[in-house]
């Protein structure tokens, strides 16, 4: 089978220190998104399992699928979990959740416990769309902000061209900060342009003569990251004209695995993002099931 | 209601009935600054040129990069749902709906076209001498099309029907106040849009029967309380997914919603005068409120009078007029701590995409709503 470039490696946890058995409430939150489908599973408020999946064209199976990673190897069933919520743009299709919540709302409080209280800027760097959310210091979205058309498909559109150039999509924004200097972005305005001046920089003999592989892995990612700049700068400000992000800021979603993107973006807002031993992309599932 | 919605998703068939049924003419018009009265005293039926949703294979030679509605309109006289249309008016503003506009006149040359020049200054000191005497040589250029002079009781017989049409919309939109809420912001967009297309005087009868029965409706359980702000929209898709979230979209501020019906003729004996000072006077579109700013003014007036509880922005995808006006609406909205939430949409409303956003935005002002005792919603 040929080597698949553009995706980033499925994971399955279970905690060692929980045991469901004895736990007295299990919830559960469901994350279907267009690119990457999540499962997270808490007993009595700690996180015992989580699973992270290639959705691929079926939501249904998808839902599925993430489920069962978490259930088969502890030996549970759906009858155990009190409470199941879904969100994500297939929380339709979670048939065994009883209530769906909107992705705002779920990667908002997934990333307080993710990366503490202190949060109040999270962006969600999703497949699909990128989320700016601005939260106020208790758990309530102050305001948020999605990319808009032509800015549509990002994390899907770096898979794309994981793929085009083959280069493993893990290793994109690592290559990219190996520039020296970073070159003039390409497109900006719209992936489906962004994506051919790319390979266009490769194919004119441009690799050669100017630019090295990374250089142009630079101009894309970098590209990439202003867009997303843009997402965040339409967030309200505390003040008018003031775009500083204020308190704690974190990256959520798939591109946050990606370097290159988060460490452009903390340069150009003056912000180191928060870490977190969690996989970025579970926020998602992780606010549903603390909402469930 | 039904018949308003049966009118208004079977526009183009009502028309032409209209057209055998009379023996008038049709003109099709583009721009919100129309003066539709001068037309309808000449036994014309204005219409508006909507967008529908349907696959474009046509236009991409001649309109590459416009926005959607204004490319299926051309699309639309191409394909020939358009037959029944004499002539075209456009009024200067749009330049998406210019282009539409000379396009299909280029297409189709047999049809009359008109170009009605509109001040892009309407509160400019000359602006009502300028419009009015735009509005005497567009009257003229309508009686040699017709071959039929236009009376001043032709004049005046049209205002009234205008006005009253204006007046019983404005009723129905006083019925989405919050301590009376009976009819959902999918309802009132459609009676806007059909009263766009429809001969005046017989929407007329049909409201004058609908509001009494509307005004015993029992009142219904708004939730979460929106205004819409935005691109012309053609089609209720955003208003019913609302609704589908247990929201409701109570005022709007489109160019063919309130905009649409807001404010009245004043009669008076120079009636060209009267028409336009009432062009000049409805609630500035965005294009032509790059001066005296009056439009933020008048959001946030709507919004305060019909107690919403957040706004939504609807910008059309290459709409430039909204484009640009939109920071300033963003400005008010932050000044005011009002929730909202903008984005961008195409010739149809991604549903999944778009039910995140509202549900989301629904999700954010929720927790904040207190409703003050004897809301009849609450």
């Amino acid at each position: 089978m040929a080597q698949e470039y553009w995706k980033w490696p499925e994971s399955d946890r279970l905690s060692e220190d929980v045991d469901w058995r004895k736990a007295k409430k299990i919830v559960a939150g469901v994350d279907i998104g267009t690119t990457g489908s999540q499962a997270a599973v808490f007993c009595d408020g700690a996180l015992y399992g989580s699973a992270n999946i290639s959705t691929g064209y079926d939501f249904k199976a998808a839902a599925d699928c993430v489920m069962s990673r978490i259930l088969e190897p502890a030996g549970m069933s759906l009858n155990d979990i009190e409470s199941i919520a879904a969100t994500g743009f297939g929380a339709g299709n979670v048939s065994y959740a009883s209530k769906a919540l909107d992705e705002v709302r779920c990667v908002a409080k997934g990333a307080r416990f993710m990366f503490g209280p202190n949060v109040t800027t999270v962006v969600d760097l999703g497949g699909q769309t990128t989320k700016a959310i601005r939260l106020y210091d208790w758990d309530r979205v102050r305001d948020f902000t999605f990319n808009d058309k032509c800015a549509t498909g990002m994390g899907r559109n770096i898979e794309l061209m994981a793929d085009i150039l083959q280069i493993p999509i893990t290793e994109i924004g690592e290559k990219s900060l190996m520039a020296e200097k970073d070159p003039e972005p390409v497109s900006t305005t719209c992936y489906s342009f962004a994506n051919p001046e790319t390979v266009g920089l490769f194919t004119q003999g441009f690799k050669e003569e100017h630019y090295s592989e990374n250089d142009v892995l630079a101009s894309y990612i970098f590209a990439v990251s202003w867009r997303i700049l843009g997402t965040i700068g339409k967030l309200q400000p505390l003040d008018p004209g003031d775009f500083t992000v204020y308190g704690e800021l974190a990256f959520t979603g798939g591109l946050a695995k990606n370097i290159g993107i988060t460490k452009r973006l903390e340069r150009e807002l003056y912000k180191t993002a928060l870490t977190s031993e969690y996989d970025p992309q579970l926020a998602g599932a992780i606010g549903a099931a603390l909402l469930a | 209601m039904e018949r308003f919605r049966s009118i208004l998703e079977n526009f183009h068939t009502y028309a032409e009935n209209w057209k055998k049924r009379s023996g008038g003419r049709v003109l099709g018009y583009y721009e919100p600054y129309m003066p539709e009265e001068i037309a309808y005293a000449a036994n014309i039926l204005p219409v508006r040129i909507m967008s529908r949703h349907a696959a474009d294979d046509v236009t991409d030679r001649q309109m590459y990069g416009n926005c959607y509605c204004t490319r299926d309109m051309l699309r639309q006289f191409i394909n020939g749902d358009y037959a029944y249309v004499d002539g075209l008016v456009n009024t200067e503003g749009c330049q998406w709906l210019y282009n539409a506009f000379q396009t299909t006149l280029n297409s189709k040359p047999e049809l009359y076209g008109y170009y009605l020049f509109m001040p892009d200054y309407p509160d400019g000191r000359t602006s009502k001498d300028v419009l009015r005497s735009e509005l005497d040589i567009f009257k003229c250029r309508m009686e040699e099309w017709t071959g039929r002079e236009i009376s001043n009781d032709d004049l005046d017989r049209a205002i009234d029907v205008y006005n009253e049409n204006r007046r019983l919309l404005r009723r129905i939109y006083e019925l989405r106040r919050a301590d009376h809420s009976v009819i959902s912001g999918s309802e009132a967009m459609e009676l806007v849009l059909t009263s766009q297309i429809m001969d005046k005087s017989e929407m007329n009868e049909m409201l004058k029967a609908f509001i009494p029965e509307l005004e015993t409706r029992k009142p219904l359980s708004d939730g979460v309380r929106l205004m819409l702000i935005g691109s012309e929209t053609y089609d209720v898709a955003l208003e019913k997914l609302v609704e589908s979230l247990g929201a409701n979209i109570v005022i709007d501020e489109l160019d063919n919603g309130s905009s649409y019906i807001w404010n009245e003729t004043i009669p008076q004996k120079d009636r060209l005068m009267a028409l336009s000072l009432r062009c000049l006077g409805r609630p500035h579109s965005a294009l032509k409120d790059s001066v005296w700013r009056r439009r933020p003014d008048h959001i946030y007036r709507l919004y305060e009078d019909f107690q919403a509880d957040g706004a939504i922005i609807a910008k059309q995808i290459y709409c430039h007029p909204h484009g640009t006006d939109m920071y300033m609406v963003w400005k008010l909205l932050r000044e005011r701590n009002i929730p909202y939430h903008t984005f961008e949409r195409d010739s149809t409303l991604p549903y999944e995409e778009t039910r995140q956003r509202i549900a989301a935005l629904i999700g954010m002002i929720e927790p904040g709503i207190t409703r003050l005792s004897g809301w009849s919603n609450s």
